[in-house]
C-alpha cells in the first residue's frame, strides 16, 4: 500500500524538503531562525486550511490551541530541569489542545447539521477567554511577561539545530495532511462541506468527523506550540490570544486555503514579508488588507490557487475554477465487502407511526398521523400539498421533532433518532430537490452512497476503498449511462433531470431496507420519468426493500405501486389500491376540494 | 493537485522567501556604528511611535554632531517593538545578528523587555528608558526607566501633606507593573499616615469603569493612584470626571503623559496629578531648549514631546556618556564604564549607580492647557533594585 | 433604597441602553441581513470622530451628528454595493473582506487623525439630581434618547408599511422578490441604515469614552455577544441580549471584580452560542 496516491504527492514534498532544508546553508542561521518561527504558524495555518478549507467550517480561535500546546511545553521544559521524569508528560502539549478541540466541537456540532457563525464565535469567545486566563494566572504562565527562561530542547540550539526540526514538522504534517486529502476521508470531509445534511443521510455522524478533523488541527497547532515554545524560550499570552488567530485566518486565506501548501505559502510569505516589509514601508499593512479583500472577492483559492491557474493557463490547460482534487485513475473494480448490517433483521422491513403529530405555534404539520407497512415493495404517498407527506418523512428521520405519538421501526422506537442514526439503521432518503454533493465528481458521489454503512473506520484511509464496485452499481450504471459517461463531470454541472437520477442512484446504492423516495420523478421528462420509474422498480425487488414514495403523477403512482397511502391535513384519510382510492368518495371530495 | 503544479507551488513559496531572505545581504561601510531603536510603532502603545522616533533621530544628529560614539558617527536603525514579544526579539536579533548593530536602546512594555534581555544575553549593551516597575539587573543593561520608588517615594508624602489626604484606592491594569507599584506605594502610603480604603487590578479589555467608580466613591476615598494604562487611563479619568468625583478626590498617576491628558481632556482633569521624569511644560533653560531645538527640527506640528519619547533622547544620551568613558564600543568595557557615569539632559542630570539613574523627578497638575509642574524633587535614587 | 444601590441602577440602565445603541446596528446588519460585518466597529469610530470633525471647525453638536449620520451612510452604502452584495452568498467570506476593510478604515482615519486620543467636550455637563442620587447629565440625556428613539423604531418596525416590507424581505426574499418588493433596495437601506445607526451611536457616546483609531474593534466584539446571546432578527432579541450581558457585566463587576465581569461576559456567551445557538428570542 502506498502512502502517496502517486509518485507526484512524494515529488512535491521532496521539493519542499530541500527548499526548506536548503535555506540555512544559502543564506545564514538567523534567517533560518526567523523562517522557523513563521514555519510553525504556517502549520498552524494547515490546520485552519483543513477545518475551514475543507470542511467548510472557520474557526476563529486556532491561536488558542497553539498557546496551550506552548505554554504546557513551556512549563514541562521547566520544570524537567528539576525532574527528569516530567519529559514523559510532554505528549501533553499535543494531547490537551486535541481533546479540547474535540470536546468543543462534539459539544458545538452535536444534533446540527449546517455549519453556522456560531462555531466561529465561539472559538473566537474560547480564545479571548484563554488570554484572559494566560493573562491572570501569573503564578502558573508568567502572566502578562509571559513564561520566560524556557530551556532548549535537548543539544538543539534554537539558533541553528533546531530548524532542522521545524522542518521535520512541517514536513510530516504537509505529508500527513496531503495523504488524508486523498484518502476517502478526504472526500468525505469535502462532502461536509458542501452538504453535511445528505452525508448524515448516508449514515455518516458528520459532527464525529467534524469534531475529529477540529481535534487534528488543534493536534497540529499543539505540536507547533511545543516546538516554539523550545525554539523562543518565551511563551507570552499573545501567543494564545485573538490577533494571532486573526493573522492565521488571513494567512490562509490570502497563502490558499485548498491544501497545505496554500496555508505554509501564505504564513511564510505574508508573515514574513510583513516583518520584514513593515519597517520599510509603513503602509504594508494596509496592502495586505487590499491583497487580503481581493482574494476574498476574486480569488478564493487564495495564492497557491492563483498560481496554479497561472500555471495551467500558460500551459493552455483547461482547468475548472473549481479546486481540483484527486481522481482516482481508472483500475479495475473491486468487489466491495458486505453491509454492515445493524440490528441484525434481514427480513422486510416493518414501519409504523403511531400517532404521530407535530405541532408549530398553532399550525399542525401532522395531526395523528398512524400508518403501518409490512411487507416489501413499493408504497406510494399521495395527497393534496400540504397534507404532511415530506413531513412524515422528516420526523421519520429526525429532521423534524414531533409533539406526540411514536415511530417504530422492526418493533424499536426509533422516535427522534438522529438522521445518521436512521441511515444507519436502514433508511435512505432522497429529497423533492435533488441533494448531490455539486462540487465532487459523479463518481465520487456515487462513491460515498457506495461507502455508506459498507465501510469501516479503516478502510476510509485505504486508496483501495475508491475501487469498490457493486452489482447494483454495475445495474445503474447500464441504466443510467451518463454515470459512466460523465463520470468526472461535478455533480453541480449536471441537468436538473441528471442530478434527479443521480441522488436516485446514491440512494439506491447505499441498499437501504426502507427507502423514502421524495418525486424521485420532479423535473424529469416523460422519457425520463418512464427510466426512474422502472429502475425504482427493478432496484427495490432486487434488494427486497421497502420504498415509500411520494408521487403527484398519478400515471407514476400506478406502474410503480399497488397500495397507495393518502394523506391530509396530517392524517391518513385513506389507503388501499389505487382504483380503491380512486372510487373513494372521501378521497374525491378531498381532491376536489370538498369540506371533510 | 499535480505533481507540476506543486513544484510550482514550492517553487514560489522557494523564490518568495528566498527573495525576501536574501534582501539584507546588502554590504554596509563599517565605520558608522549602528545602533538599534526599538520602539513601539504599532500596537496599543503605537501612539508614542512617531515623537520616539523624532526624539531618536534629534539625539542621533546632536551626537553626530558633537563626534558620534567613541569617535565614530551613529547610524540609526529602528525596529518595530509594539508586536508581541517573539516578533520583538526577533526583529532586535535580524538587527543585531543581521545588521550587526552594536546597541540598543529600547522604549517598550516589560514583556518585550523580557524577550530582548533573554536574546541579548548581556553581549550587547542595551539601555531600557520606559516607566517600569524596578527590579531589571540583567548584564548588559541598562535602566534610565523611573522607577516606581522615584515616583512615589518622595511625592506621596508630599502630596498628601499638600492635599491633606488620608484615603488612598490604588486602580490599575492587571499586570506586574501596577501590581509592582503598588505594593511600593502600600508602604509609601503607610509612612505618610494614609490608609489604603481599596485595590483593584482590571482586565485590559474593560470600558466601562461605573463599577469601579461606585466601589471609590464608597470606599470615603479621598486620594486614587492610576496605574491604568492607555486607553483605560483615558476612559477611567473621563468618567470619573463625568460623575462629579474630580473635585472631591485627588488623583495621581505615574504614566499620565501629555498624549492621555489630551484624550482625558483639561475639562476632566480637575485635580490630576501626574509624577514623571520629563514634562514638555518643565521651564528649565535645558527643557526649553530641547523644545526649541525638536520644534526647529520637526516643525510646529511634529507629534507632541512626552516623557515616553523624551526618554528615548536621555538614552541616547547615556550612550554617548558611557562610549566617551570606556573609549570603545565593546560590551564589557560600556558595562563596567557606565556604573557612576553623570550627564545632563533636558531632564536635568542623570547618575547611574547599579544600573539604574538618579535623577529629577517633576510633579505636575494638569492646569490650564496642560501640565504644570507644582514640585520638583531633584536627584531622587531608583531604590533598591539590584545586589552590585 | 440607598444612593449607592440608585447608582448600581442607574449604571445598569445605562449599560444595557447603551449596548442597546451600539448593537443595533450589527442587529440589522447582521441579525436580519445575515453579513457578518466585521467593520461595523469602524463605523462608530467614523460616528465618534465627525464630533471631532465638528469640534474642530467649532460648529454646533447636532451638526457632527448629522455629518456622522451622513459619512457612515455613504460609506455604508458604497460598501453594500461592492462589498457585501457580490458576496451574499457567501456569508464566510463577508466576514473576511469586511475585516479587510475594517483595517483600511482604521489606516485612513490613522493618517487623517493620526494615533492620539481625541477630547470631544460635553454638550451637557454637570450632574442633575434624579432619585436622590448626582448622576451626569449627559447620561441621563442619553438615556432618554436612546428609550425614545428605540420606541419609535419599535412603533415604526411593527405598525408602518415600510417595517412591513422590510419584514417580508428579511423572512423570505425570494417570495418578496415575487409580489413586489424590490428586496436589493430593502436589503441595501437595511444596511445603511445598520451602519448609520452605529455611526450614531459613535458621535453620541464619543464625549464619554477615549476616541482613538483603534476604539471600534471592542464594541464589535461586544456587540456580536449581545446578539447572540439575545437572537438575530427581532428588536426584542436586541433587548434581550443587552440586558443580560449588561446586567451581568455590571453586576458582576460592581459585587465581585471587572475580571469576573469580563470572564462572565465571557462563559455567558459561550454558553448561548453553544446551548441556544439561534438567542434567546430568535424568530429563526
Amino acid at each position: 500500500m502506498a502512502y502517496f496516491q502517486t509518485a507526484k504527492q512524494a515529488a512535491s514534498l521532496l521539493t519542499l524538503a530541500l527548499c526548506l532544508v536548503a535555506v540555512p546553508f544559502v543564506t545564514n542561521d538567523f534567517r533560518a531562525y526567523q523562517l522557523g518561527t513563521y514555519l510553525l504558524y504556517g502549520v498552524v495555518a494547515q490546520g485552519v486550511a483543513l477545518v475551514w478549507g475543507r470542511l467548510g467550517f472557520l474557526p476563529l480561535g486556532q491561536a488558542l490551541f497553539f498557546g496551550l500546546g506552548a505554554y504546557v511545553a513551556g512549563l514541562l521544559f521547566i520544570h524537567a530541569q528539576d525532574n527528569a521524569l516530567l519529559y514523559l508528560l510532554l505528549p501533553l502539549s499535543i494531547l490537551v489542545p486535541a481533546l479540547l478541540a474535540y470536546l468543543v466541537a462534539r459539544l458545538v456540532f452535536a444534533g446540527q447539521y449546517v455549519s453556522g457563525p456560531d462555531f466561529s464565535l465561539i472559538t473566537l469567545a474560547l480564545t479571548m477567554l484563554g488570554a484572559q486566563l494566560a493573562n491572570q494566572f501569573t503564578g502558573l504562565t508568567g502572566g502578562f511577561n509571559g513564561l520566560a527562561n524556557i530551556p532548549q530542547l535537548g543539544d538543539l540550539d534554537r539558533y541553528s539545530s533546531m530548524y532542522f526540526l521545524i522542518v521535520a514538522l512541517v514536513l510530516f504534517s504537509t505529508a500527513l495532511l496531503s495523504w488524508l486529502y486523498q484518502t476517502p476521508l478526504g472526500t468525505l470531509w469535502l462532502a461536509i462541506s458542501q452538504n453535511e445534511n445528505r452525508l448524515q443521510f448516508f449514515g455518516f455522524a458528520t459532527d464525529k468527523l467534524k469534531a475529529g478533523a477540529f481535534a487534528l488541527s488543534a493536534a497540529l497547532a499543539g505540536s507547533a506550540g511545543f516546538l516554539y515554545a523550545a525554539q523562543q524560550g518565551l511563551v507570552t499570552p499573545q501567543a494564545i490570544g485573538f490577533q494571532l488567530s486573526a493573522e492565521l485566518v488571513i494567512w490562509t486565506a490570502v497563502g490558499g486555503r485548498f491544501g497545505p501548501y496554500g496555508a505554509l505559502l501564505g504564513a511564510v510569505g505574508i508573515g514574513l514579508l510583513s516583518s520584514d516589509l513593515r519597517e520599510i514601508w509603513v503602509h504594508w499593512e494596509v496592502l495586505v488588507a487590499l491583497l487580503f479583500i481581493a482574494v476574498v472577492l476574486y480569488f478564493p483559492g487564495g495564492m497557491a490557487h492563483l498560481l496554479l491557474n497561472a500555471y495551467q493557463f500558460i500551459n493552455r490547460r483547461s482547468g475548472t475554477h473549481v479546486p481540483v482534487y484527486a481522481v482516482a485513475p481508472k483500475t479495475p473494480g473491486l468487489r466491495a465487502p458486505p453491509l454492515q448490517s445493524c440490528g441484525g433483521d434481514s427480513g422486510p422491513v416493518h414501519l409504523r407511526f403511531d400517532n404521530v403529530s407535530v405541532q408549530r405555534n398553532e399550525v399542525s404539520i401532522l395531526n395523528g398521523l398512524s400508518l403501518a407497512v409490512e411487507h416489501a415493495g413499493v408504497y406510494c404517498l399521495i395527497g393534496p400539498n400540504g397534507a404532511g407527506k415530506t413531513s412524515s418523512f422528516n420526523v421519520l428521520t429526525g429532521r423534524l421533532a414531533r409533539t406526540s405519538g411514536d415511530i417504530f421501526l422492526d418493533s424499536q422506537r426509533v422516535t427522534g433518532h438522529r438522521a445518521d442514526v436512521m441511515a444507519r439503521a436502514g433508511v435512505g432518503r432522497k429529497f423533492q430537490i435533488p441533494s448531490v454533493f455539486n462540487g465532487l465528481s459523479v463518481t465520487d458521489n456515487l462513491r460515498i452512497a457506495l461507502w455508506s454503512n459498507r465501510a469501516q473506520a479503516r478502510q476510509l484511509l485505504e486508496s483501495t476503498t475508491r475501487q469498490w464496485r457493486t452489482d447494483m452499481l454495475d445495474f445503474l450504471e447500464n441504466t443510467f449511462t451518463f454515470l459512466a459517461d460523465q463520470a468526472d463531470k461535478p455533480a453541480g454541472e449536471l441537468s436538473q433531470g441528471q442530478r434527479q437520477m443521480l441522488e436516485l442512484s446514491m440512494t439506491l446504492l447505499a441498499e437501504p431496507r426502507l427507502l423514502l423516495l421524495d418525486e424521485p420523478c420532479a423535473g424529469l421528462s416523460t422519457a425520463e420519468t418512464q427510466q426512474q420509474i422502472e429502475v425504482i422498480v427493478q432496484a427495490v425487488s432486487r434488494l427486497g426493500s421497502t420504498a415509500l414514495v411520494i408521487e403527484h403523477d398519478m400515471a407514476a403512482v400506478q406502474r410503480l405501486s399497488n397500495e397507495v397511502f393518502v394523506l391530509h391535513q396530517g392524517q391518513l384519510l385513506a389507503n388501499g389500491t389505487l382504483k380503491q382510492m380512486q372510487e373513494s368518495p372521501l378521497v374525491q371530495a378531498v381532491y376536489a376540494g370538498g369540506q371533510k | 493537485m499535480k505533481r507540476r503544479s506543486f513544484i510550482q507551488n514550492s517553487l514560489a513559496l522557494g523564490s518568495l522567501v528566498g527573495a525576501d531572505l536574501l534582501l539584507p545581504h546588502l554590504a554596509f561601510a563599517a565605520s558608522p556604528v549602528k545602533v538599534g531603536l526599538m520602539i513601539p510603532m504599532s500596537g496599543p502603545a503605537g501612539l508614542f511611535g512617531p515623537s520616539s522616533k523624532n526624539c531618536g533621530e534629534l539625539a542621533v544628529a546632536e551626537i553626530n554632531a558633537r563626534g558620534g560614539l567613541a569617535g565614530r558617527p551613529i547610524e540609526l536603525i529602528i525596529s518595530d517593538a509594539g508586536v508581541p514579544p517573539a516578533e520583538a526579539s526577533q526583529g532586535a536579533l535580524k538587527l543585531w545578528k543581521g545588521q550587526q548593530v552594536e546597541a540598543f536602546v529600547g522604549m517598550h512594555d516589560s514583556a518585550v523587555r523580557g524577550a530582548l534581555v533573554g536574546v541579548f544575553k548581556g553581549q550587547v549593551p542595551y539601555i531600557y528608558t520606559s516607566t517600569y516597575e524596578g527590579g531589571e539587573c540583567s548584564p548588559g543593561t541598562q535602566v534610565l526607566a523611573e522607577t516606581p520608588t522615584q515616583q512615589l517615594e518622595p511625592v506621596i508624602p508630599w502630596l498628601s501633606k499638600e492635599r491633606k489626604l488620608k484615603n488612598w484606592y490604588l486602580i490599575g491594569n492587571d499586570y506586574n507593573w501596577p501590581r509592582d507599584t503598588n505594593a511600593k506605594a502600600k508602604q509609601y502610603i503607610a509612612s505618610a499616615g494614609g490608609k489604603v480604603v481599596g485595590e483593584e487590578y482590571l482586565p485590559f479589555t474593560t470600558d466601562n469603569f461605573d463599577a469601579n467608580l461606585a466601589k471609590i466613591k464608597a470606599s470615603g476615598a479621598d486620594a486614587v493612584l492610576i496605574t491604568l494604562v492607555g486607553g483605560a487611563s483615558v476612559g477611567f479619568n473621563r468618567a470619573f470626571a463625568s460623575f462629579g468625583l474630580a473635585d472631591k478626590v485627588t488623583r495621581l498617576g505615574t504614566l499620565i503623559e501629555e498624549n492621555t491628558l489630551g484624550g482625558i481632556g483639561m475639562q476632566n482633569a480637575a485635580n490630576l496629578y501626574s509624577s514623571s521624569g520629563y514634562f514638555a511644560s518643565i521651564d528649565t533653560p535645558a527643557a526649553i531648549d530641547f523644545a526649541k531645538r525638536y520644534g526647529a527640527k520637526f516643525g510646529a506640528q511634529a507629534p507632541a514631546l512626552n516623557a515616553l519619547a523624551q526618554s528615548v533622547y536621555d538614552g541616547f544620551l547615556l550612550l554617548e556618556a558611557m562610549a566617551k568613558k570606556s573609549g570603545s564600543m565593546d560590551p564589557k568595557k560600556m558595562e563596567t564604564a557606565a556604573e557612576g557615569i553623570r550627564f545632563s539632559s533636558p531632564r536635568g542630570d542623570t547618575t547611574m549607580h547599579q544600573r539604574h539613574g538618579k535623577k529629577d523627578i517633576y510633579l505636575a497638575k494638569a492646569e490650564g492647557n496642560g501640565f504644570k509642574v507644582v514640585k520638583v524633587f531633584k536627584q531622587v535614587d531608583a531604590g533598591k533594585n539590584c545586589k552590585a | 433604597m440607598d444612593s449607592s444601590t440608585i447608582t448600581l441602577l442607574l449604571n445598569l440602565v445605562y449599560h444595557v441602553l447603551v449596548l442597546s445603541l451600539v448593537a443595533l446596528g450589527l442587529g440589522m446588519v447582521f441579525g436580519m441581513l445575515g453579513v457578518m460585518n466585521m467593520a461595523q466597529g469602524e463605523f462608530l469610530t467614523l460616528g465618534a470622530y465627525a464630533m471631532v470633525v465638528a469640534q474642530r471647525m467649532q460648529i454646533a453638536a447636532g451638526w457632527g451628528i448629522l455629518m456622522a449620520i451622513l459619512v457612515t451612510a455613504t460609506l455604508g452604502y458604497l460598501i453594500e454595493r461592492w462589498l457585501v452584495r457580490p458576496l451574499q452568498t457567501r456569508p464566510l467570506d463577508t466576514l473576511l473582506a469586511t475585516w479587510g476593510l475594517s483595517l483600511l478604515v482604521r489606516k485612513g482615519i490613522e493618517a487623517v487623525f493620526g494615533r492620539q486620543y481625541q477630547n470631544i467636550t460635553q454638550q451637557i455637563g454637570g450632574s442633575t439630581q434624579i432619585f436622590s442620587v448626582d448622576y451626569p447629565s449627559y447620561r441621563l440625556a442619553l438615556m432618554l434618547a436612546i428609550v425614545c428613539g428605540l420606541l419609535m423604531l419599535c412603533l415604526w418596525y411593527k405598525h408602518s408599511t415600510a417595517g412591513t416590507r422590510l419584514k417580508a424581505s428579511v423572512a423570505n426574499p425570494v417570495l418578496a422578490q415575487a409580489i413586489g418588493i424590490d428586496v436589493k433596495r430593502q436589503a441595501c437601506m437595511a444596511f445603511v441604515c445598520g451602519v448609520a445607526c452605529t455611526g450614531l451611536a459613535g458621535a453620541l457616546l464619543a464625549p464619554l469614552v477615549r476616541v482613538e483609531p483603534l476604539m471600534g474593534m471592542d464594541y464589535l466584539l461586544g456587540s456580536f455577544f449581545v446578539l447572540v446571546v439575545g437572537g438575530l432578527g427581532s428588536l426584542s432579541g436586541l433587548f434581550a441580549g443587552a440586558g443580560i450581558i449588561g446586567s451581568t457585566q455590571v453586576l458582576v463587576s460592581t459585587m465581585l471584580d471587572q475580571t469576573y465581569g469580563y470572564l462572565a461576559v465571557l462563559t455567558l456567551s459561550i454558553g448561548f452560542l453553544w446551548l441556544r445557538p439561534h438567542g434567546l428570542l430568535s424568530n429563526r
